[in-house]
């Protein structure tokens, strides 16, 4: 044990003496409570992530091999795992979410190019600031119940389309359209907070590029391709991956209000699937299985989220 | 940071690998205390169902002095998302209120039988079908609910129709509905089937018209036969009245509760199939109608060797938890929220059709007579019978009809075999 202590003390002196190092660090082995303060500090971070994260998460994984009904309490294997992929409508939840992930580059090219506008000080730019961030204010309960009436059948923007000789939609009850309607009004009712992330990403390029690319005489589509996607890059990809996660897992109430998974439950989405079988068919089981599922598709995104990140630092180094 | 993912995706493999123990609903300790019985409903919040409550407690407080009872109104499209998670937890109220059918039958393990407490209700009291499970009652119904087929009287009349002599053969009621679109623009249904509530009502309603007595009552014996030409007709003639023109546009992304109602009630539809309880029916409909024009009539005859009936089942009903400490105090206060007088005053307000059928309800005016007339000769309703999955099924099928993007073979096929799993 001394020859132990000797043999960190040598280290510690060797690190004090790295040349580079301004300080030299404190040797090691200071007072009992010095070393056990970190641990201290740390401890209801630890404590928290552990009891309200971690263990629901594993009574959850626990639960998806359990069964329902007449086996409730029983151990099932994979059984739940094998239902859930055998179901209709948790395919169709899970095209739903492939489905997202194509829309995703309009979902994150709207409030760019937005943004652009307000940057470029278009006439009337802060209103729009205020306009186009006031729905991400709104609960998705009364975003959903507006947009249910602006749809109807017989609402108001059919009336329109009507006006203009088009044929009505049916918005919400066509299997075809109902998903795009939803998606749609989704990112109309979140778009405002990517729309400040780049705003604040604009606050950081720097104002020299752009007036350079108006003196070359660059188009606005130029100077969108060569100065701002590239000086927003790390921004971009942060507005991606964020909206990515809000779509797969902040839909529900909207998907709710305005389909309810339907029309032929084509705008089914993870979530939705989750809460059906857990609340209305009574199947916790099951309904743990489509948890899981949907956290091991958020373990991936957000995989990729750092993977991402990651490279976006590299390159702005 | 590299080393992370590797040790997430350990954790998750490690949860995997130690699970499969334990259950998704462990038992647990009592929810109530001997001397307060908590009572969970979606109702209670209602300023009409306040008189009611408040007789309901009178009538348990006489009994039982001591002991508080308190409501918790929960919202009702969350009800049983939150029902589940207590009775997962085996937590939760002493006391609840159940749909009947199959919201309730699909939880009877976490219920105490109330067969014992309950037997000198059995004849005051109607629709306890619906609350029975292998042969044990397991809540009290409150109300009756049903689907009359409710019919604007007014728009008869500017049709040129007897208001008071609808038809009664199928035939006839397309040709009178034919007449209510020429001259007054209205369809002959409202429909909303956003939820795939529409045909439900719809296979109720005319089932009765279609399916022979023998058959109808082997249906709601279990004994259904999903490929007789009598039920295909039923999804055929869901799927013909839709191409006919007879319903609103859009039933798809119409919401029954309360845009279908809202187009019978504003007179852009001349039918609707409606319920009985305490909402979208007789009274609701008065609020916009004159109270003289709101109609019940019997389903038109589709089939000549059908005898149409009013489908009705219990309707609302309260339940007993087995985590209750003294299940006999709450079957008492089970007893007193379906005691005469409080029904009386429930039907008063809210204009429920209470299950005690000897309520005088001669002050409701001629919807609510026919309907009461009819509930000695009615029959439980057919869409009761189904599991909740079968039915949310059917409802997604019957969207798929609706669209063209399902044949009526294919239906029944496929609701054969959900209702065959159960």
């Amino acid at each position: 044990m001394v020859a132990e202590r000797a043999g960190v003390g040598a280290v510690a002196e060797a690190a004090a003496r790295r040349p580079g190092r301004p300080f030299p660090r404190r040797p090691r082995g200071g007072s009992r409570a010095e070393r056990l303060a970190p641990f201290v500090l740390l401890a209801p971070a630890v404590l928290i992530i552990v009891v309200l994260r971690l263990w629901p998460l594993a009574l959850g994984v626990n639960f998806s091999f359990t069964g329902d009904g007449d086996r409730n309490g029983t151990a099932v294997g994979l059984d739940n795992y094998a239902t859930l992929f055998a179901d209709p409508l948790f395919r169709t939840a899970l095209r739903n979410v492939g489905l997202l992930v194509l829309l995703l580059p309009a979902a994150v090219a709207i409030p760019g190019l937005l943004a652009t506008f307000i940057h470029l000080r278009v006439p009337g730019h802060r209103v729009y600031r205020g306009v186009y961030f006031f729905p991400a204010v709104l609960s998705p309960v009364i975003v959903g119940a507006i947009f249910n009436l602006l749809l109807a059948h017989d609402g108001p923007l059919n009336a329109v389309l009507g006006a203009v000789g088009l044929g009505p939609v049916d918005w919400l009850g066509d299997p075809d359209v109902a998903i795009f309607a939803v998606v749609g009004v989704h990112v109309w009712a979140t778009f405002g907070m990517a729309l400040v992330v780049f705003l604040a990403g604009f606050s950081a390029l720097d104002p020299s590029l752009l007036d350079a690319a108006v003196v070359d005489g660059a188009s606005f589509p130029q100077t969108i391709r060569h100065v701002i996607v590239p000086g927003l890059s790390r921004t971009i990809q942060f507005v991606f991956v964020t909206t990515m996660i809000g779509m797969l897992t902040s839909m529900f109430g909207l998907l709710l209000v305005m389909t309810g998974g339907g029309p032929e439950g084509s705008t089914y989405l993870p979530e939705y699937y989750i809460w059906v079988q857990q609340g209305q068919f009574n199947q916790p089981a099951l309904a743990s299985a489509a948890s899981t599922a949907l956290f091991l598709i958020m373990l991936v995104v957000g995989l990729a989220q750092i993977a991402v990140l990651r490279r976006a630092g590299r390159e702005g180094r | 940071m590299k080393q992370r993912a590797p040790w997430s995706a350990a954790v998750v493999l490690g949860l995997a690998l130690a699970s499969g123990c334990g259950s998704a609903a462990a038992p647990g300790p009592s929810g109530g205390s001997g001397d307060a019985l908590v009572v969970w409903d979606w109702k209670s919040g209602d300023a009409d169902a306040a008189a009611y409550l408040d007789k309901a407690k009178a009538d348990f407080a006489t009994r039982h002095p001591d002991v508080d009872v308190e409501f918790v109104a929960q919202p009702f499209d969350q009800y049983y998302t939150l029902l589940g998670a207590a009775i997962q937890a085996g937590r939760g109220p002493d006391v609840m209120l159940f749909n009947g059918g199959g919201q309730l039958r699909d939880r009877v393990d976490a219920l105490v039988p109330l067969d014992e407490y309950v037997d000198q209700d059995r004849q005051r009291l109607s629709g306890w079908e619906a609350f029975t499970r292998d042969g044990k009652t397991y809540a009290s119904p409150v109300t009756l609910q049903g689907h009359p087929l409710y019919y604007n009287k007014a728009l008869y009349e500017q049709a040129g129709l007897d208001p008071e002599a609808p038809a009664d053969t199928w035939d006839d009621f397309v040709g009178d509905c034919g007449a209510i679109a020429g001259r007054t623009g209205a369809t002959c249904f409202g429909v909303g089937n956003k939820e795939g509530i529409g045909i439900q009502f719809f296979l109720s309603a005319m089932g009765s018209a279609v399916l022979t007595p023998a058959e109808y009552d082997d249906w709601i014996a279990g004994k259904r036969n999903w490929s007789s030409p009598d039920v295909k007709r039923i999804f055929e003639l869901w799927e013909q009245v839709g191409d006919a023109g007879l319903n609103n546009d859009g039933i798809n992304s119409t919401a029954m509760f309360n845009d279908a109602f809202a187009l019978f009630q504003s007179g852009k539809a001349a039918h609707v199939i409606g319920l009985m309880s305490d909402i979208g029916h007789w009274k609701d409909f008065a609020e916009f109608l004159d109270r003289d024009d709101v109609g019940v009539m019997a389903a038109p005859v589709v089939n000549p060797a059908a005898t149409p009936s009013l489908p009705y089942d219990g309707g609302i009903g309260y339940a007993v938890a087995k985590w209750t400490r003294d299940p006999e105090v709450a079957a008492d206060l089970v007893r007193s929220l379906t005691s005469s007088e409080a029904l009386k005053a429930f039907h008063a307000d809210a204009g429920a059709i209470a299950s005690d059928t000897t309520i005088d309800v001669s002050a409701g005016g001629p919807a609510v007579t026919a309907i009461t007339a009819a509930i000695r000769t009615g029959k439980p309703a057919l869409h009761v019978a189904l599991s909740s999955r079968t039915l949310d099924l059917m409802g997604r099928l019957s969207q798929q009809l609706v669209s063209g993007s399902a044949t009526v073979d294919e239906a029944v096929a496929q609701l054969a075999v959900s209702d065959a799993a159960g």
